[in-house]
């Protein structure tokens, strides 16, 4: 179950680094269509469901994953923890839940006020680092012994 | 802790996370078969309870004037009698290739699309045989705009059944409204309208010097007291990702001798506004959504949003030199044949329809209402048949427990339509065109603006008002067609009125 802790901390850091990367390539393939190929880009096109430009599968990729995968991936981390015995592990499972939790609300509340997209952006560095921050203290405890920490665990 | 007692709190804290959510997914579950009578609450706008309307729940439970319910099946065109334009539909699954070469995978009516324009003069009995040759899941046609009987609304699900493949159904209608409409596929819609499934409609006034159509080109000519005029519908149509214009990529030329007028109707058959400006020319704005504006004053470096599903009518005068109708990428140029315009970038200013054009008698009292709706769009995460999202409500409720608006024939009734979802939303009523009063609490002070088709950008709020006047089960949903198949429909009900039709099943029925 330790593992399963560690595995799951680490998909989530991964999914974030997904996240950035879809979203990035995304914007940079509508760049290229607008500016060498003199694509038009309105509501009408945004709402199509057609590959304007092939680089528009990151946006799906982005809002797949952010909206769908990534929470299930930090609910099931969270339920993983109460099984996995990691001193603390609970807490930062929930930290990370708590993040992606955040980070969804930045990112719909993004479509309605820009300065969201922004702290969407800052938001998914402090996950990213929870998530990775989770996953490398299990590592730590395992070459330490962990039983007087365990005294103090959080149920 | 003992780590019995570890594992069982482990045990109940996992349930207590999953438990709900997944008590959420399944009662977010739709039967295979249902019916619209039965979905949602009914709402009667703090009006009387009206005869045969329900009392708990949504469904008819007797007819308008007692008895049992009239089902909407039978709520057809007065009259056998020959019709006056005749038009045969044949719906395939097929590839076809566009003007720009591209070859492109989806649905033709008689071979094309978009299909064939309907024409007809106002006042003509029209009759449409649609077929479907070898669309496996079924196709319908709605008649965007007209508004038609109940039985004739083309809607799968509620008030027919899909035309499934080898089977016709026939479209028979009074074209009562001159002006700019189109046809489209209400089954399925989010996918067949997209892919093709679609024409114009224009609608000639009966009154004389109207003009002749010219097959194959989308251009008629004619003659009125003005001198010649040329009338040409722009059909906007995106296909796997390319913006067409009567099917056509690039600037579709519409030869005009300078100093004539040019009616060019613009119609918007996309997911979502667009905005629409005219280079080299001034124009006016001569009908919106198939009703004429009264008075309409000339517009120059202003653009005009024309919403989804919506049309507007530009009336444009060629100047020496030519002009440009510019539609999201593509233009239609006026002009002597070959002209060469230039084209101009969007106007950062909107024509305002609240104030545009002379006011008039609109024929409707809307302070004498006898219902008053709220349509309050919002947005929040849910399970939308078994699916988790982030999904439209309706005041408050989340598809399928929306508002069932309840009305009597002859009910004066104003509808709030506020949009706190964070997108804007072209929302689309059947059978009925709503006379905007308001936006914001500003009242409307131009033209009467009648619409089928009203853009409701996010924090925006209108109010508008219909007379009840068609009576049926009236589909009332946002025009972004996966929207509507997001969940954001709800029906406007006559009391005693109820459809046998039901969505899924053994017909399939699937009108979003």
């Amino acid at each position: 179950m330790r593992t399963a802790y560690k595995v799951f901390a680490w998909l989530v850091a991964l999914g974030v680094v997904v996240q950035a990367a879809s979203v990035v390539w995304a914007v940079a393939g509508l760049g290229i269509w607008v500016d060498k190929d003199g694509g038009v880009l309105d509501k009408a096109a945004f709402e199509s469901e057609e590959t304007l430009f092939p680089e528009v599968a990151g946006f799906m990729i982005h809002g797949l994953s952010g909206m769908m995968i990534i929470p299930a991936l930090a609910l099931i981390f969270l339920i993983v923890s109460f099984f996995a015995k990691v001193p603390g592990g609970i807490a930062w499972a929930a930290y990370v839940l708590l993040a992606v939790v955040v980070q969804v609300a930045l990112g719909i509340y993004g479509h309605e006020a820009a300065v969201w997209g922004l702290l969407h952006g800052i938001n998914a560095m402090i996950l990213f680092s929870l998530a990775v921050y989770a996953g490398l203290r299990v590592s730590s405890l395992e070459r330490r012994p962990i039983a007087p920490a365990a005294e103090h665990e959080p149920v | 802790m003992s780590s019995r007692l570890r594992l069982v709190l482990a045990c109940l804290a996992t349930a207590a996370l999953v438990v709900p959510l997944g008590w959420l997914w399944w009662s977010s579950l739709m039967p295979d078969e249902y019916s619209v009578m039965e979905m949602g609450y009914t709402d009667l706008g703090g009006g009387p309870v009206p005869a045969g309307a329900p009392g708990h729940g949504a469904g008819a439970h007797g007819g308008p004037h007692g008895g049992t319910p009239v089902d909407v099946a039978t709520l057809v065109e007065d009259g056998t009698g020959k019709a006056d334009v005749r038009l045969d539909l044949t719906a395939r699954e097929e590839s076809f290739t566009l003007a720009s070469g591209r070859e492109v995978s989806g649905y033709t009516l008689n071979g094309a699309s978009p299909g064939p324009t309907l024409r007809a003069t106002q006042g003509d009995l029209v009759e449409v045989r649609l077929t479907n040759e070898n669309v496996p899941e079924g196709v319908t046609l709605h008649w965007h705009g007209i508004d038609v009987p109940n039985a004739m609304d083309g809607v799968a699900g509620v008030t027919q059944d899909a035309v499934l493949e080898g089977e016709t159904f026939t479209y028979r209608f009074v074209a009562e409204q001159a002006g700019t409409y189109w046809y489209h596929s209400h089954q399925i819609s989010h996918e067949q309208v997209r892919r093709g499934l679609l024409g114009a409609v224009v609608v000639q006034p009966a009154a004389p010097g109207t003009g002749s159509a010219r097959p194959g080109t989308g251009i008629s000519t004619g003659s009125s007291a003005a001198g010649q005029f040329a009338d040409v519908e722009a059909l906007v149509h995106m296909y796997d990702g390319q913006r067409t214009v009567n099917g056509q990529v690039g600037d579709v030329e519409v030869p005009a001798d300078p100093g004539t007028t040019v009616r060019v109707r613009v119609i918007n058959t996309d997911n979502g506004p667009m905005t629409i400006w005219v280079s080299g020319a001034d124009y006016r704005v001569l009908a919106v959504d198939g009703t004429e504006v009264n008075a309409p004053g000339p517009v120059s470096d202003q653009a005009l949003v024309v919403t989804a599903g919506g049309r507007a009518d530009l009336a444009v005068v060629v100047p020496e030199d030519g002009a440009r109708v510019e539609l999201a990428g593509n233009a239609v140029v006026l002009g002597p044949t070959g002209v060469d315009v230039r084209a101009e970038p969007a106007p950062t200013t909107f024509v305002d329809l609240l104030t545009y054009g002379e006011p008039a008698a609109a024929g409707l009292d809307p302070t004498e209402a006898d219902r008053r709706f709220d349509y309050v769009m919002g947005r929040r995460p849910g399970f939308h048949d078994g699916r988790p999202g982030l999904w439209w409500t309706i005041n408050g409720h989340m598809w399928p427990d929306v508002p069932m608006y309840t009305v009597a024939t002859g009910d004066v009734v104003t509808m709030r339509i506020q949009n706190d979802s964070g997108e804007v939303h072209p929302m689309h009523l059947h059978g009925h065109h709503a006379l905007v009063l308001s936006r914001d609490g500003e009242p409307a002070t131009g033209s009467p603006w009648w619409v089928d088709s009203l853009n409701v950008r996010d924090g925006e709020s209108y109010e508008v008002a219909f007379l009840a006047d068609n009576p049926g089960v009236w589909m009332d949903h946002c025009h972004n067609l996966p929207h509507a198949a997001e969940g954001l429909v709800a029906h406007l009900m006559y009391a005693g009125y109820t459809t046998s039709f039901k969505a899924g099943g053994h017909a399939r029925n699937e009108p979003e």
